[in-house]
């Protein structure tokens, strides 16, 4: 804005001031208005010097100026008065100053400074005022200094184009007068004219030498100023590394660049425009030029220095705007997979280009890598290189985006000369660390050179996941501590990290995992687990300590990083909330629960095991020391089928001479658990309570018996109390479908060759291996023996079963069949994200779901209300899931040791009784080999109860069930369907699939982020028609994106 | 095609202008105070030379010297041709000037030809209140010619041209056109620190009035210990030096890069042994021995000069410019920086070693092309000033860290001269 329009907008305190300056100077205030842009154009400062044509120059326009507009005033009783203002003023100015030019340029000078004086004043007054009220968030002193300098230089370099247009201005004067009046070959000496010709002539270039130094020195100046801004800009960017390096390790920073953006911009503009005055100055001086001419000996060194300056911005304004990191694992960058994807990507901040010059971008790994370096060599796989298209998306600024790259390394096929490979060197694979170089061949303003920079080192690894945790750990290590972000080598030679420093880091792997950093305390039971004493800010902790050794058999890292993994999957509310106390020493637990009421518990995660989180909860016994109860702790594998608040919600005690009861009762100091941890139990189907159930629920529990003299207090003793510990797990896992689908007939469809886990501590493990197969291996028959049956106590008989608990609503994962006339069984088997499909341990796994029809079920859990459901009017048995404990004599699933899952489909009224009409026991065969063949282990003849029919023990039995047409059909069907790579069971119709169940298929609940499909279970089966067989059917689904299509082979099952 | 002519001076004395009277009391105040700062300190000697750096250093020590008595004999020339003209219009000055013209305002000086260099020392001259204090009282010489070759005339004019008129710069051609004729000529390279003895010399030479001289010489002279022992029979021989700055190394006897301004100053008072080739003859042992030569100091002055040795001759005749990053503070204790041992004074001298800095001239460009500017803090606005010849401009203090030097901009600005300026006592 015109200085003019601002001084008129000042508040009324500047304003007043404003004409006071002008009552009391020679210059109306009618004239400053009526010429303000004009005379603000002018260089007055210029004028001002001795011997300067140039104030009576300025002098004379401005009359000139006054009488044009005189001229141009109308007849009106405004103007009237104006034009008799203006033309005195314009008299006066006359007579006071004709003699006098440069006084009167003086005047206007004073008058102008000290406007833009009274100017600024009022402007930071009036800043002073407005401040309360911005809505953007307040700049720090550093930004608004910048902003100030930016302006200034941009004020400056205004100045210094104008005065060399002034300087253009005398030196065509000059030039033309030289031309025409200096003629050196003729002897006019004599002639008076002449020579007062040459002295004008001497008089206009001693005028111009003065201006030439006049624009030097100003250009000297603003290159001189521009020296501290880039400074500030540096720092500025170097505060912005700083915090990108942080937020790689996942602090909470601003990493946006779009302010440094803004500020190199502007200053690379200000340099450039500086660059092309500077040349323009060199023509100038081609033009005319002199002895000891300023600008021959001065613009070469300005230019050379501007250069230099131009350099220096560039290259540091050259970014990695964002590290290298691969898409699927956004919180780790700078961990690269060979093979897998990831991308980088350079900003080069300032945002000038040429549009005529292609930018050519390219990419190099390793290339500077110090000499010697013995580290595996990687060939970039995709396109290196990259040209930068002007107007690209000039919004965005200049940036090279490189994505979808992929790393292979590099094979020596010529043998190296020691045993080791060429490549191999003396640092770990997650110790190498390697860099990506960015090029950048920019050109503008005739300015060309190579920008370079640099990413972060990084580490490749190959491919296992445990590789992806300790080079992360390497990655934390090198950013936390190495002073020079470039060094390869730096785990040559690891430095001890600070204890506070490190401390900070990990709260960080809290916060971005679970948005949740570590407090003082986690932090302090840390210290005193790795350092062994109170932490001192002088503690330091070796790079070995931290990564590599460990007392357990792990590191402390990869113990660390075990909690982290089962926070991100499992506890990530949990711990968001502070429910989980987490980091407690075995001493510190004890005091803190000491004092409490009994049936107070908290959450810590194990120290003893990987990536494992446990309750403990304190019993005052009547007499005696408070009893500390903890249970074997919880892994991922256990948490994937029941969450940890429902583990808590439902966690029984099992006692033999107790009924069970939860002895969960307050969390830490002393919420009511339901209080505490309600929100997070999974829902339950509570309105369904008043409809009419055709099915009962059922509802996976979490059990712990012991002894009466048992105790629990220390980890070895629970290790012993886990054979006690009671699971019965429906682990779904990957894929696939487990699905009897007609009466006699047992199959368990492996959709997918996915991999099910074992169940680390269960007794066997179901595993598909292959589509279509499903194997259940009976890990330790001998297992079988220990479980000490505690749950089954004899006295019950086949009417009464031990523990029944059905209930509505939640996650169940046994179905109950229909309540049609024939029994029928389903069992679903949900598949998690996790791939595992566990059968717990057979030992002891009492969950029974008994055909309601007589109030025979029972319900063990205390305080759960709702969960006795029976099915009203379920004329006949409708489901009958029984692992009987060995000891029972009935049926017995899982061959007691596990993996063997029967299904006995019960009579009306008998609750073990065996089908009668239709094959409709079930196997799922404990075997280790071959297709639902039940293995050596389970192969002994189940004992079977006298009044149950067929009981399918053997190998033999489950020959003629697989022969059933039914199944036979639906194979077949399955391969039609299933193999063109349809992708997921999903595009099965439910109602081909299962005739009797016509939505069950479709509503499969995603339970584990869309990555496993689960039927629902609430969701109850239709009655079966009375004439037809009825299948009982368990599927077993699951849709994940990283498995390959659901492929059937029929050949399996030939 | 022409060369430079001197334009007629037209000393333009306006009258006061408004925002005046309020600073003169300010400044009488600080006045008042300077007296009783006088310098107790008194010295006896006729020249003050640029001291030696130790043996094997000695670049820089000699020229000085060379030039005084170049200028010498300049002198003894113009008095010949002092008679010629007669007394002038220019004794309407007033002879002595009234306090308000201690502001010493930001007023900057065309460059006149290749005069970066001279304009920058001029303005620490200039902008130093207590040097304008004593230019101020000297005797006008009677003579035109006289007058026109009176260095510290000239400037006392050059001074007054700058505070009277209203302009933003001055053009210091009349001082220039003197100093040429003492054989410093224009349109030549200068470096700062030479000019800078040379034009103090000149100063304090053509300075009639003893009282003043003295004066001048408490002013800038740093007063320093030379001890050389032998290291076999323990005898020592002291002398003592006089300084006008102290030319501090940037690279520490094995090459090294210094880090800090204090680093340097370590680095100087650092005792050295002489052995092998640079042994001296002792003679109460009557051979070559070892010696050991340290440095103490004595004395301080008020305004405290330091060059900074950024040019460095290589093997060849070849000088290169050093320009990594040498931070200076702006505060600076010596008793903080030197060892008991370092210094030869009694407590109240020591304790009056503290000092903050002035000014800054530094130097952008290499050894062969370059050009100075100066950073000065007014004494009397306490606000820094960048003076690069006709323009001026406030900066901050952030502008004069710029100067520290930067590894990689060879073109770049770096402190070449500090003068640093004792701090009252509170």
């Amino acid at each position: 804005m015109a200085q003019w329009q601002e001084v008129q907008n000042l508040a009324n305190t500047h304003l007043e001031q404003v004409h006071q300056l002008y009552a009391a100077a020679a210059l109306p205030m009618a004239v400053r208005q009526c010429l303000a842009a004009w005379i603000e154009d002018q260089d007055w400062l210029q004028a001002t010097e001795p011997l300067s044509s140039h104030a009576r120059m300025l002098f004379h326009s401005l009359l000139a100026l006054l009488d044009e507009r005189l001229g141009s005033l109308g007849l009106g009783d405004e103007d009237f008065m104006l034009k008799h203002n203006l033309r005195k003023a314009r008299r006066d100015l006359q007579a006071a100053f004709e003699e006098y030019p440069e006084s009167f340029a003086n005047l206007v000078a004073n008058l102008l400074q000290e406007e833009r004086r009274i100017l600024r004043l009022g402007q930071a007054g009036g800043q002073g005022e407005a401040a309360p009220a911005p809505s953007t968030p307040p700049k720090s002193d550093r930004e608004q200094e910048i902003q100030r300098r930016l302006a200034e230089f941009h004020t400056a370099l205004q100045e210094a184009e104008r005065a060399f247009r002034h300087l253009e201005d005398l030196q065509d004067a000059f030039d033309f007068c030289y031309k025409v009046h200096y003629l050196p070959g003729q002897d006019q000496t004599k002639d008076p004219e002449y020579t007062r010709q040459v002295q004008s002539l001497q008089a206009k270039l001693q005028n111009l030498d003065r201006q030439r130094r006049e624009v030097v020195a100003q250009m000297q100046q603003l290159l001189g100023r521009s020296e501290t801004l880039r400074d500030f800009l540096q720092q500025e960017l170097k505060a912005w590394q700083e915090r990108q390096q942080r937020s790689c390790l996942g602090a909470p920073v601003d990493t946006r660049l779009h302010q440094l953006e803004a500020w190199f911009t502007a200053l690379g503009e200000g340099l450039f425009q500086l660059l092309q005055l500077l040349r323009a100055l060199g023509e100038l001086q081609q033009k005319v030029t002199y002895e000891r001419d300023p600008l021959q000996a001065e613009t070469p060194l300005l230019e050379t220095r501007l250069r230099e300056q131009l350099t220096c911005l560039l290259q540091s304004a050259f970014v990695v705007e964002q590290q290298p990191s691969m898409p699927n694992t956004p919180k780790r960058p700078l961990v690269l997979r060979t093979a897998s994807k990831f991308c980088t990507r350079a900003r080069l901040l300032v945002r000038l280009h040429d549009r005529n010059h292609r930018m050519e971008a390219a990419i190099h790994i390793d290339r500077s890598a110090p000499t010697g370096l013995r580290f595996r060599k990687f060939n970039i796989l995709t396109s290196s290189s990259k040209t930068l298209l002007a107007g690209d998306s000039p919004r965005e600024g200049l940036i090279c985006d490189f994505q979808y790259l992929t790393l292979k390394e590099q094979k020596i096929s010529g043998s190296g000369k020691g045993s080791k490979g060429p490549n191999e060197g003396p640092l770990a694979v997650t110790e190498e660390l390697h860099l990506i170089t960015f090029t950048l061949a920019y050109a503008y303003c005739g300015l060309e050179m190579q920008l370079e920079t640099s990413t972060l080192p990084f580490v490749i690894i190959s491919n296992s996941n445990h590789q992806l945790s300790s080079a992360w750990a390497s990655i934390l290590w090198f950013n936390m501590l190495s002073p020079n972000p470039k060094d390869q080598q730096f785990f040559a030679t690891p430095p001890p990290a600070p204890w506070p420093r490190l401390a900070e880091v990990l709260s960080w792997q809290f916060e971005s995992v679970a948005e949740r950093g570590l407090s003082r305390e986690h932090l302090h039971m840390l210290a005193e687990k790795l350092l062994g004493s109170k932490p001192s800010p002088e503690s330091v902790l070796s790079w070995s300590k931290f990564s590599k050794d460990g007392a357990a058999g792990f590191s402390f890292w990869a113990w660390l990083d075990g909690i982290l993994g089962l926070l991100q999957e499992h506890l990530k509310k949990l711990w968001k909330d502070g429910l989980i106390l987490g980091f407690v020493s075995r001493k510190q637990e004890k005091k803190l629960l000491k004092g409490k009421r009994t049936g107070t518990f908290l959450i810590r995660f194990s120290e003893s095991v990987l990536g494992g989180v446990t309750f403990t909860w304190v019993e005052h016994p009547e007499s005696g020391r408070p009893a500390f109860r903890a249970v074997v702790p919880y892994t991922t594998v256990e948490l994937a089928s029941l969450a940890l608040p429902d583990i808590i919600r439902d966690y029984q005690l099992l006692a033999e001479e107790n009924i069970p009861e939860n002895p969960l009762l307050f969390l830490y100091p002393n919420t009511p658990r339901d209080e505490a941890f309600s929100p997070y139990y999974s829902q339950r189907q509570e309105g369904s309570l008043t409809e009419k159930k055709e099915y009962l629920n059922q509802r996976l529990i979490r059990v712990s018996s012991r002894q009466a003299n048992e105790s629990w207090q220390t980890e070895e003793e629970l290790v012993v109390a886990t054979e006690n510990l009671e699971t019965l797990q429906l682990q779904p896992s990957g894929l696939g479908s487990l699905q009897p689908t007609s009466p006699g007939t047992g199959t368990v469809v492996a959709g997918s060759p996915g991999t099910l886990q074992p169940h680390p501590r269960g007794p066997g493990t179901l595993q598909p291996v292959s589509p279509g197969v499903l194997q259940v291996v009976a890990g330790s028959p001998g297992a079988q023996h220990q479980g000490p049956g505690m749950l089954q106590p004899g006295s019950q008989g086949p009417e009464t079963p031990p523990l029944v608990r059905v209930s509505p609503g939640g996650l169940e994962m046994l179905q109950a069949g229909t309540g049609a006339r024939e029994p029928q069984l389903v069992l679903q088997l949900i598949p998690e994200g996790q791939g595992t499909l566990q059968v717990g341990p057979g030992s002891l796994g009492t969950l029974q779901v008994l055909p309601g029809g007589t109030g025979m079920l029972q319900q063990g859990g205390a305080g759960d209300r709702g969960t006795q459901q029976v099915a009203a009017g379920a004329l006949e048995p409708q489901m009958l899931l029984q692992l009987i404990p060995e000891g029972q004599g009935m049926l017995q699933v899982g061959a007691g040791d596990l993996g063997t899952l029967q299904v006995l489909p019960g009579a009306v009224g008998t609750l073990q009784s065996a089908p009668r009409t239709t094959g409709m026991l079930q196997q799922v065969g404990a075997g280790d080999q071959g297709l639902l063949q039940p293995g050596p282990g389970a192969a002994e003849p189940l004992p079977v109860a006298d009044d149950q029919g067929l009981l399918p023990a053997g190998l033999g039995d489950l020959g003629p069930m697989l022969q059933g047409q039914d199944m036979q059909e639906l194979l077949q069907f399955l391969e039609q369907d299933l193999e063109p790579g349809t992708g997921t069971l999903e595009t099965l119709e439910a109602a081909e699939l299962m005739p009797n169940m016509d939505s069950g298929l479709g509503q499969m609940d995603g339970r584990l982020g869309g990555s496993a499909a689960l039927l629902d279970p609430r969701d109850p089966f239709l009655p079966q028609p009375e004439d037809t067989a009825l299948p009982a059917t368990s599927s077993l689904f699951a849709v994940d994106a990283d498995f390959p299509p659901l492929h059937i082979d029929a050949s399996d099952f030939q | 095609m022409c060369a430079v002519p001197a334009p007629r001076v037209r000393p333009r004395l306006r009258g006061v202008a408004e925002g005046r009277p309020r600073l003169q009391t300010r400044e009488i105040n600080l006045l008042s105070k300077f007296d009783v700062i006088q310098c107790i300190w008194s010295f006896c000697h006729s020249t003050v030379l640029l001291m030696g750096q130790r043996s094997g250093r000695q670049e820089r020590s000699k020229k000085p010297e060379m030039s005084l008595s170049e200028n010498m004999k300049a002198e003894e020339e113009d008095d010949r041709e002092e008679n010629k003209e007669l007394k002038t219009k220019d004794q309407r000055l007033p002879l002595v000037f009234g306090v308000a013209d201690l502001k010493n305002g930001a007023v900057g000086l065309y460059n006149v030809g290749q005069t970066c260099c001279l304009n920058s020392l001029l303005q620490v001259f200039l902008m130093n209140i207590h040097f304008t204090r004593i230019l101020r009282r000297i005797t006008v010489p009677p003579y035109a010619s006289l007058k026109r070759n009176n260095v510290p005339y000239q400037m006392l004019l050059l001074l007054e041209k700058m505070q009277s008129g209203k302009q933003k710069a001055v053009s210091p051609i009349d001082l220039a056109m003197c100093l040429s004729k003492h054989r410093v000529n224009m349109f030549i390279q200068h470096d700062a620190a030479q000019l800078f003895l040379t034009l103090w010399n000149l100063v304090k030479r053509q300075m009639k009035d003893q009282d003043l001289v003295t004066k001048l010489s408490d002013l800038y002279t740093i007063c320093v210990q030379e001890h050389l022992a032998c290291q076999i029979c323990s005898s020592e021989m002291k002398r003592n030096s006089n300084m006008l700055t102290l030319p501090l190394p940037v690279l520490d006897s094995n090459s090294h890069m210094l880090k800090t301004l204090e680093d340097c100053l370590q680095c100087f008072f650092h005792p050295e042994e002489l052995t092998g080739h640079n042994m001296c003859f002792c003679e109460y042992c009557d051979k070559k021995t070892p010696f050991l030569q340290s440095m103490k100091l004595v004395h301080l002055p008020q305004t405290l000069t330091i060059h900074l040795k950024r040019f460095c001759f290589e093997r060849s005749t070849n000088v290169y410019k050093l320009s990594h990053c040498l931070p200076f503070p702006q505060e600076l204790d010596f008793n903080a920086v030197l060892t008991e041992q370092q210094s030869q004074a009694h407590g109240s001298e020591k304790a009056a070693w503290r000092y903050e800095i002035f000014a800054v001239v530094a130097h952008s460009g290499s050894t062969n092309s370059g050009h100075y500017c100066a950073y000065i803090r007014s004494l009397t606005e306490c606000k820094w000033y960048c003076f690069n010849d006709s323009t001026v401009c406030q900066v901050s203090w952030d502008d004069v860290k710029c100067t520290y030097g930067h590894s990689d901009l060879n073109w770049g600005q770096t402190a070449y001269l500090l003068i640093y300026m004792k701090k009252h006592p509170q």
